[in-house]
């Protein structure tokens, strides 16, 4: 178990710490650990996805594409790596975020305070989400797909209520988000269904929060009590959130390990940052790295991996957010690679309409 | 067909006052925001999506592609959470600036009023909600998989390594069994479980009969190659099992297991038949 879960660490967490590091350049908070960690996190579920979905409508087996991702993976790490030397031996260090401070009139204890209260309550959360079980039917086809991709050895070719084989089920296909469970599970050697709803559970319920505290460096820059004041406010929210069984915070505590959580409570929050950096970065007519661009992309691909709807609702989310700042700030040039970030999209909606 | 997309939006909201207090919180900031491109993406960007979201058109073109159940995720996009919480600390700190007259209890506690309007603002948006560890979907984990304790120990009492096997289990196992083992196949599946889908399979319908007739049960299951079948253990039975060619496997947390002799099950393990 202790390998098992070492293993895990690093391929959700370490990995993508050290693949974040090429998105240094894309803002200021690029060298940030938690913005390093979430971005290199969407830069390696992009590359599953573009790897995954040929090798699923090809029908080839799980093993290879485990093959070609751990590949992907280990490609990106060392470029990260090969990157960060090359930067410490020019010298270059990136620059610190330099609006960082006490807020004015802040009592530092209180700021202390709040944080204990952010920390005791998160971590209250991440353990509910290991000690408490949720009946959802929704799982028996989704943990059974990486139960059985990780038994089976192929991927959508058995019919996960039942058993049979089956054809290529091309809507779930397409956003194959479970296989990458399955892809864990292989790697730890941990059972797939443990992966998904004990380990999975707890680091998206931190990468949430995660996101939750980058929008928090952006709108409060000046720092004191008002950004863990933010959070424990997020927390309240998120706790509470359970007056429909619609709503994203539902599907953060309840069904964490299903593609749909991780588009809402992941994907549509980190898309929905990454459009407040840029609009930040058109007022303040700053130059947009094409870095940026590349994670904005890496985002749109990794809502495809989770839900079919994911294509559509990061379409809209750019689409509407891009045309207003590019009408507000009177800069059209910038559509165009939005359009660009957002022609994964199209391309996956475009296969699923044709194999449908 | 249409989408009811009024229904969907309340459905969505439930008792609708966490989304009166995001309504509050987008009119407060778009009087007091300053910040263009904070605008834009806290308050432009949710308008434009609700007068999408409400567009008859607009929802006829998804509703054609995605169908009518999702349509209410593209209320996932409103950044409800983030706008709130933004909003509340945002009043707070307005609190935190006013100046509390001389000699008063505020005065010797400047932070007090912020801490506590923060306090009531927490409280009033816990109230307005519900907890989400309430819904009775909830348990405590029975284990590291999250599944019934049973389903572990009859998949694990009736694994043959090395192949799989057909077992009818009781509905309220269904959903579990094939999560935990994918050795393990079923003549039916969850499809069953979920009422508006409207499913029917005979041999599920005799499975679930109280009391099971096995003069209907038995063919069912045998005609789909059904190596198990299990019954929960004070379900009554019309016949004697035995005669049928079921014999009884094994009891395991209150349900019982019959192996059907009639269906051969070959060891590759063993090399033999069992």
């Amino acid at each position: 178990m202790g390998v098992q879960l070492l293993i895990l660490a690093v391929l959700l967490l370490a990995a993508p710490a050290v693949v974040g590091g090429l998105f240094l350049k894309a803002d200021k908070l690029g060298g940030h650990l938690v913005f390093r960690w979430v971005s290199g996190q969407f830069l390696l579920w992009a590359g599953f996805q573009l790897i995954s979905v040929p090798l699923i409508i090809q029908e080839h087996s799980f093993s290879r594409l485990v093959q070609l991702f751990t590949g992907y993976v280990a490609a990106m790490a060392l470029l990260a790596v090969a990157v960060e030397i090359q930067r410490l031996v020019k010298g270059r260090k990136p620059s610190p975020d330099r609006t960082r401070g006490q807020g004015s009139g802040d009592n530092p204890a209180s700021g202390v305070l709040l944080w204990l209260v952010f920390w005791g309550v998160l971590l209250l959360q991440l353990v509910q989400a290991v000690r408490l079980s949720y009946a959802d039917t929704d799982d028996a086809y989704y943990v059974a797909i990486s139960s059985i991709t990780q038994e089976a050895d192929t991927m959508y070719r058995k019919l996960p209520y039942t058993g049979g084989s089956t054809l290529m089920d091309i809507r779930h296909g397409l956003a194959p988000f479970p296989i990458w469970i399955s892809f864990l599970a292989r790697m730890s050697g941990m059972p797939a269904i443990t992966v998904a709803k004990v380990v999975l559970p707890v680091v998206l319920i931190a990468m949430t929060y995660g996101i939750f505290y980058l929008f928090g460096r952006v709108l409060f820059p000046e720092g004191g009590r008002q950004l863990p004041l933010f959070l424990v406010f997020a927390e309240v929210l998120v706790l509470f959130g359970n007056y429909s069984i619609y709503t994203a915070e539902n599907f953060l505590i309840a069904r964490s390990r299903q593609g749909k959580a991780a588009l809402a409570n992941i994907v549509i929050p980190f898309l929905v940052f990454l459009m407040l950096l840029l609009l930040k970065k058109l007022q303040e007519k700053q130059r947009i790295q094409v870095s940026f661009y590349l994670l904005l992309g890496a985002a749109a691909v990794t809502g495809c991996l989770c839900s079919t709807l994911g294509a559509f609702l990061v379409c809209l989310a750019v689409g509407i957010a891009g045309l207003l700042g590019a009408l507000c700030y009177k800069r059209i040039r910038v559509l165009f690679p939005l359009c660009a970030c957002c022609v994964p999209c199209a391309a996956y909606a475009l296969i699923y309409l044709l194999l449908e | 067909m249409g989408i009811d997309m009024l229904a969907l939006f309340r459905d969505y909201m439930g008792t609708g006052m966490i989304v009166i207090w995001y309504l509050i919180a987008l009119l407060y900031l778009w009087m007091k925001e300053k910040r263009r491109y904070m605008r834009i993406l806290f308050i432009y960007m949710p308008v434009v999506l609700l007068v999408l979201y409400f567009n008859p058109l607009f929802a006829q073109l998804v509703y054609k592609v995605t169908g009518d159940e999702v349509y209410y995720r593209i209320l996932w996009l409103l950044p409800i959470t983030v706008v709130i919480a933004y909003t509340c600390v945002c009043i707070t700190g307005c609190i935190a600036q006013v100046k509390p007259p001389q000699g008063s209890l505020f005065h010797a506690w400047r932070g007090l009023p912020a801490d506590l309007a923060a306090l009531c603002m927490a409280g009033a948006l816990a109230v307005s909600g519900s907890l989400i560890y309430s819904s009775p979907l909830f348990s405590k984990a029975e284990n590291l998989y999250h599944v019934p304790d049973s389903v572990v120990h009859i998949c694990d009492a009736i694994n043959v390594p090395g192949r799989e096997v057909m077992a009818a289990f009781p509905l309220d196992l269904v959903p579990y069994v094939r999560q935990y083992s994918a050795f393990v196949c079923m003549p039916y599946g969850r499809e069953m479980t979920v009422d508006r889908w409207n499913y029917h399979d005979p041999l599920c319908d005799a499975l679930e009969q109280d009391p099971v007739d096995l003069e209907v049960l038995v063919p069912l299951a045998r005609e789909a190659a059904c190596h198990y079948c299990i019954l929960p253990a004070d379900r009554k039975l019309t016949g004697d099992p035995q005669a049928f060619g079921w014999t009884w496997f094994a009891e395991i947390d209150g349900y019982v297991i019959y192996r059907d002799s009639a269906v051969e099950l070959w060891n590759p393990e063993t090399q033999s038949f069992q």
